[in-house]
């Protein structure tokens, strides 16, 4: 299982929730699998996906999906304190952990050695968090997930390295992406 | 009133209703003050360039987001400033004290005190100073600008501001 494969199972679990992206190539895939205008898809700003996703999270009461990837949380891994803090039951951040930064060259990350990060977000008194390796068993814990309301829950997926051939840059400027997204969120 | 009670007025008046900060000495009246009022969402960040984030998620859910920090921390926004609130055309609200402004006691403040204007400005902020609650009108129309225009707005908030008529 590949990251694209593990966001393949998420969305199969997905009906009218909030998916907040990350930014390369685990976006591009994101719109390939399943477009949608409840995605927004963060195309600058690395790490930011998880706290753009508890802002809207603190703001409205739509369920709130963040898809993030193991380098990108390791560079804002404040947000783990903050979302510990906060609190928000309406809250699902996703990692999925490939060990790399697949968007810049496949470059090991702090996963591939020392970093575990699903230890960090139970530090950061996140209770609910789920660490998952089998491919099967990832569409029916989002599922649960979604279903229960005492988030914030926290779900790291480990994946392989790697990526389907011949997915491309999204073909949506950054303001069609907000003012879609502004009116699906309808807050 | 104190000048940091007559700033929260002004911020509500203009519908400022969700609040990130990031703590500075200057600004240890007003953190209470956001931390104690039911009517508006608050919490406070590690990191600026995390509380942009968090503003920008709640400005897409319809609300008027700012962000209370020192100026220096605005060093830590730069990339989210241009590729998340230029980019996607977000605006938030800066509250900034301005360490290494005329009575700054701490000689390494000075460095950022002198760029963070030109920092602003760079990044695409409008940026303005506010030196004393006189001028608190500036707040105002640099607020309904930044909404109006999409474009984020940083206000300058020296140590004079903070002395208020001492």
């Amino acid at each position: 299982m590949r990251r694209f494969e593990a966001t393949q199972r998420v969305m199969e679990a997905i009906t009218d929730e909030l998916v907040v992206c990350n930014i390369g190539h685990p976006a591009q895939e994101l719109f390939v699998i399943r477009d949608r205008p409840e995605n927004f898809y963060m195309l600058g700003s690395m790490g930011l996906a998880s706290s753009i996703g508890l802002g809207l999270a603190m703001s409205q009461d739509k369920k709130v999906v963040v898809l993030e990837g193991d380098g990108a949380v390791a560079m804002n891994m404040g947000s783990l304190a903050t979302i510990g803090l906060v609190r928000p039951a309406n809250y699902l951040l996703i990692i999925i952990d490939n060990e790399r930064y697949g968007s810049t060259g496949f470059q090991p990350s702090f996963t591939a050695s020392n970093l575990r990060l699903d230890a960090v977000a139970r530090a950061c008194g996140v209770e609910r968090v789920t660490l998952i390796e089998e491919e099967a068993r990832i569409t029916p814990a989002v599922e649960g997930a979604l279903g229960a309301d005492d988030g914030p829950q926290i779900m790291v997926i480990k994946t392989e390295t790697g990526m389907p051939e011949g997915i491309g840059v999204i073909p949506m400027d950054g303001i069609s992406i907000r003012d879609r997204f502004i009116d699906a969120v309808g807050a | 009133m104190t000048p940091t009670e007559q700033l929260y007025q002004r911020l509500r008046a203009e519908r400022i209703d969700f609040f990130v900060s990031v703590p500075c000495k200057l600004l240890a009246e007003l953190i209470e003050r956001l931390e104690g009022d039911p009517d508006i969402t608050y919490t406070p960040v590690t990191r600026e360039e995390e509380g942009l984030g968090i503003l920008a998620g709640a400005y897409m859910a319809g609300k008027r987001p700012a962000m209370v920090m020192q100026n220096s921390g605005f060093g830590n926004t730069i990339n989210a400033v241009c590729s998340l609130l230029s980019y996607f055309k977000i605006p938030v609200v800066f509250l900034t004290s301005h360490r290494g402004s005329e009575g700054e006691p701490v000689e390494a403040q000075r460095v950022m005190g002198d760029a963070v204007k030109p920092l602003m400005e760079a990044a695409g902020v409008d940026c303005i100073e506010v030196a004393s609650t006189d001028e608190l009108d500036r707040v105002g129309e640099g607020i309904a600008r930044a909404f109006e225009t999409r474009r984020p707005v940083g206000f300058l908030f020296p140590f004079s501001f903070w002395r208020g008529g001492e």
